[in-house]
């Protein structure tokens, strides 16, 4: 209800309802993002355009998902066209080396394996990829994935269970570092 | 027994990716923001208006859909029987008709030719998704992704509905034509993702009008 109330006052031209709206969700968007694409350029360009869509086609959500599984839709689907416009589908070419200054505060795990983990993530199919970094690492339920994605719940734990399978066997070499 | 190694193994690549795979930096709220508000500010001022569902009645809606049918039907008929002309319609002496007759033509032309190019593209995708790859589909793809480019680059090709429908379907191609042949089957599943997540099926049948293609 009070999300409605959101909604209506933003359509009203209230800016502060904008900001509001605004501040709710870009953390949660523009983690999704990062995670998705590893680049703090393309993450900020997608996040906003993320809200500038949100904020002109609002007058079309209807509340049939939760606000945010709305906005996640567009962010997915803003990212999936971008990052096929700029040519970088399941390709990981920044070396570790030249990466974020973030991965200085990283931790203190296997850099091999930090590199084989990073390979194996962008290997994955792309439906794969997003539905392993929306449920395991981000933290969505398969229900908001489902909505977010246009699939239904099964099909998004179905592509759960393929990628972790995946994973696994990319990963095998690493089983005995876990076990002990 | 398994089923714990794997849960275990599973939780330990989950914790992994999430301390080390893209790990977000803090949100840039501020810039981003502004950023927002000044192309926001910029879309308005050049009078830009927000998307908006157009708000059409059923009714209005089924007679808008008759016309449209009613118009191509006539165009396609005008376009497919060239030689045939009404002997009670009086012979055209204005200077501009002409030229807005052959407009006219071009722009069905043009009308026929999508959807003859967007009915091959269906039927390439529907043999794609039961077929194995074969470097035939490659070169498939490649031929119908020049005509899909022939088409965006095309005036002709105005409807923005349609054109956004061929940008995405350039994209499926070029994905087809540059399979990786040591990986199809990773290609295959990621190719049959975009196309569900795009819907690219339904839409190009709904592109498509109802009935036989004509061939160019």
């Amino acid at each position: 209800m009070e999300k409605r109330d959101l909604v209506t006052r933003v359509l009203a031209g209230d800016p502060d309802a904008e900001r509001e709206l605004y501040d709710s969700h870009v953390d949660r968007v523009y983690r999704l993002v990062y995670r998705m694409v590893g680049d703090s350029e393309l993450a900020s360009d997608y996040t906003q355009d993320t809200f500038i869509r949100t904020f002109d086609r609002l007058a079309t959500f209807r509340g049939e998902s939760a606000l945010s599984t709305w906005i996640t839709a567009i962010a997915i689907s803003v990212v999936y066209n971008g990052q096929r416009k700029v040519k970088r589908i399941r390709t990981r070419e920044v070396d570790i080396e030249h990466a974020e200054p973030v991965a200085a505060t990283i931790r203190h795990s296997d850099p091999d394996l930090k590199d084989r983990l990073a390979r194996a993530i962008d290997g994955l199919p792309e439906g794969y990829r997003t539905v392993f970094l929306m449920h395991d690492v981000e933290g969505f339920t398969h229900d908001q994935i489902g909505s977010a994605l246009g699939i239904q719940e099964g099909t998004s734990k179905a592509q759960l269970s393929r990628a972790r399978a995946k994973l696994r066997h990319e990963l095998a070499a690493f089983a005995g570092d876990w076990a002990s | 027994m398994m089923d714990e190694r794997e849960d275990r193994f599973d939780s330990f690549i989950r914790n992994a990716a999430r301390d080390d795979y893209n790990t977000p930096p803090t949100t840039p709220k501020a810039e981003m923001w502004e950023r927002i508000e000044a192309a926001r500010r910029t879309s308005r001022s050049n009078g830009v208006l927000p998307f908006r569902r157009p708000a059409t009645r059923p009714a209005f809606r089924i007679a808008l859909g008759l016309a449209a049918i009613l118009v191509l039907g006539v165009a396609i008929g005008r376009i497919t029987a060239p030689g045939v002309t009404s002997p009670t319609t009086a012979p055209i002496t204005t200077a501009a008709a002409p030229d807005a007759d052959k407009k006219d033509k071009s722009t069905v032309a043009t009308q026929l030719a999508t959807a003859d190019h967007l009915s091959q593209v269906e039927t390439f995708l529907t043999e794609f998704g039961t077929d194995k790859a074969s470097p035939e589909f490659t070169d498939h793809a490649k031929d119908l992704l020049g005509t899909t480019r022939l088409l965006l680059d095309s005036k002709r090709v105005s409807d923005p509905r349609t054109r956004k429908l061929l940008e995405d379907l350039e994209l499926v191609l070029v994905q087809i034509a540059t399979m990786n042949p040591k990986d199809r089957a990773e290609d295959l599943n990621s190719i049959a993702d975009g196309l569900a997540q795009n819907q690219l099926r339904t839409r190009l049948r709904n592109a498509i009008p109802a009935g036989p293609v004509i061939r160019l």
